[in-house]
């Protein structure tokens, strides 16, 4: 396995007296696709909140790229090169497509955006990344329209997208595909492969057919802890993760 | 409809045409310096999304400080301006870093507070600030060779200021750091989960917005010769919320509108009938019912009904125009 380019130690979040994580020891290989899956409430989402510094651990460490990043604020973890997707989709819906992926792509380099005097498109790096991005999500037909014109399919992609934008060593995805039709799934499931190529990703995934087809490893999450870690074939034969899922999800990854 | 330039060119026609209809050259010059306090209203309700009460702390000081350095220092008028803006601009910045540390109503109660605070301090140190007597006589300096004694010359001089703050606001609003501040406004969450630290640029806005809202203060004292304290008074906060409002938010043409509108009109209603605030009352919950966009979206609305007719292009398109309502 290659080096690890995050890894948490002992990782445990608290909501007063309810542990939603506790004991979480994660390794997640440099450019590698890692799956996380688990049923509903198994502290999947929770996990990437502590990851992104958007909750505070009660317990352990998160190492990223070798610094200790468990104190950092989430902001200074996407300078770190840590970016996320929202489960929820989370645009700015009033503004067009193509400034949402400049204010992301912006947000890596955020104080250089305190300059009062410098009109938002001088800032060539911020709109160039935001036009690849754009061609890369097939979205360039639909640029200047409002994100919130756009059907849901093309949310999710521009949701992901907003986490391109910062160009992550990291990209953390929550249920990329959730909400979405087969057609619409299908392009994720490309789109993930293929970001696989030039980040190392983190996702959270319902869609057994994804998890199967493109992780490299996956984690199977209970209660708010590891059930058990390994390559996806593995993980299609444990009896401990058929149980956990009655059995029922684990048929897909088919393709 | 949306470009800068055309916005600025409306602003400058204002400044021009005013004289033609107010006879009064005091009202009209009270017209641009509240235009210019609401305008730095807007950047933080209308485009930061932050609904502050402390306005009226930015523009009281900004008045007494222009107050106390004429008639305490030999200070010229522009430094006196400037340092108008900087006492605007610090406390400012400490105001909105307290309040920013909560979010809704709980930062508006704090806004609220400090307005009640600043507005007894000047009410209880009387020594330096008049009290309830405000500080009067402030001497109207002139600049170099230039007398501002008539009501029409100071108009042209508050003239000159006024449409260098609008382009001056009008370029921090178009700036990256408007743009992060607007994208702040429609979804906090993700401009902090993107990278941005929301605190800071919310701070950032305050310092801005205290800035030109001292500078407002500052000319409001010298056009009439005292720095009162109705100036400081969290009332003051109040109509220069609802001019901004009433103008519409995230359009700084808009608070020219609001800001003239609120002026004239109470002139006007207060010239019919004692009773009139009972009137703009009135007014106000109609605005506030039917036309949530203020004048300026009721304009924009106008002009897209117009141009919808003669079928152009995207004429009710939603875009970055800042139409929206807060």
């Amino acid at each position: 396995m290659k080096g690890a380019l995050l890894s948490t130690d002992g990782l445990g979040v608290r909501y007063g007296s309810f542990t939603a994580l506790s004991e979480v020891s994660l390794s997640i290989g440099a450019n590698t696709i890692h799956s996380v899956i688990g049923p509903n409430g198994a502290g999947k989402t929770t996990l990437f909140h502590a990851l992104t510094g958007r909750v505070r651990p009660s317990a352990g460490r998160i190492d990223f790229n070798g610094h200790d990043i468990t104190a950092l604020t989430d902001d200074r973890r996407v300078r770190r090169g840590l970016a996320r997707s929202f489960q929820v989709t989370s645009l700015f819906h009033r503004l067009s497509v193509r400034e949402n992926l400049r204010l992301a792509a912006q947000g890596r380099t955020p104080w250089q955006a305190l300059k009062m005097w410098q009109p938002a498109e001088r800032n060539q790096d911020a709109t160039a990344i935001a036009d690849s991005i754009l061609e890369r999500l097939e979205l360039t037909r639909v640029a200047g329209r409002s994100a919130e014109e756009l059907s849901h399919g093309q949310q999710r992609r521009l949701e992901v997208g907003m986490a391109m934008a910062s160009r992550p060593l990291l990209i953390l995805l929550d249920e990329p595909t959730s909400g979405m039709g087969i057609d619409d799934i299908a392009t994720m499931k490309r789109l993930i492969a293929d970001l696989g190529r030039d980040h190392t990703v983190l996702f959270i995934e319902h869609n057994m057919g994804i998890v199967m087809d493109i992780s490299d490893r996956v984690t199977v999450m209970q209660s708010g802890r590891k059930l058990v870690e390994g390559a996806p074939g593995e993980i299609r034969d444990n009896p401990e993760v058929r149980r956990a899922y009655l059995g029922s999800m684990m048929t897909g990854g088919r393709a | 409809m949306d470009r800068p330039i055309f916005h600025f060119a409306l602003a400058a026609l204002v400044a021009l045409l005013l004289p033609f209809f107010i006879r009064s050259g005091t009202l009209a010059t009270e017209v641009l310096v509240f235009a210019i306090a609401a305008a730095g209203c807007n950047l933080l309700l209308g485009y930061t999304g932050l609904l502050s009460f402390g306005q009226g702390i930015f523009f009281g000081l900004g008045s007494y400080t222009l107050g106390l350095a004429l008639i305490h220092t030999t200070l010229p008028l522009l430094p006196t301006l400037v340092l108008a803006m900087i006492v605007g601009s610090v406390v400012a910045i400490v105001i909105g870093a307290l309040s920013i540390r909560r979010q809704g109503v709980y930062f508006v109660m704090l806004t609220l507070a400090f307005a009640q605070l600043f507005y007894f301090l000047a009410y209880t140190f009387s020594d330096i600030t008049g009290g309830d007597n405000g500080l009067i006589g402030i001497p109207r300096r002139g600049i170099g060779p230039l007398a501002l004694n008539s009501s029409w010359s100071y108009y042209g001089f508050v003239a000159v200021i006024f449409l260098i703050s609008f382009a001056a606001l009008q370029r921090i609003a178009t700036s990256t750091f408007g743009r992060t501040l607007l994208a702040i406004r429609y979804n906090g969450e993700r401009a902090q989960a993107i990278g941005f630290p929301v605190r800071a640029f919310k701070i950032a806005a305050f310092a801005v917005s205290g800035a030109v809202t001292g500078l407002a203060g500052a000319l409001h004292a010298l056009l009439i010769g005292i720095a009162p304290l109705s100036d400081i008074d969290y009332h003051m906060s109040e109509s220069l919320l609802v001019m901004t409002i009433i103008g519409g938010t995230g359009n700084l043409f808009g608070s020219v509108l609001g800001a003239a509108f609120y002026l004239i009109v109470s002139d006007t209603l207060s010239a019919i009938w004692p009773r009139w605030l009972l009137l703009l009352g009135a007014l106000l919950i109609v605005l506030a019912l039917f036309i949530q966009k203020g004048i300026w979206g009721l304009i924009e609305s106008g002009v897209g009904i117009v141009r919808g007719r003669r079928g152009g292009p995207d004429a009710m398109a939603p875009g970055v125009s800042g139409s929206e309502r807060p």
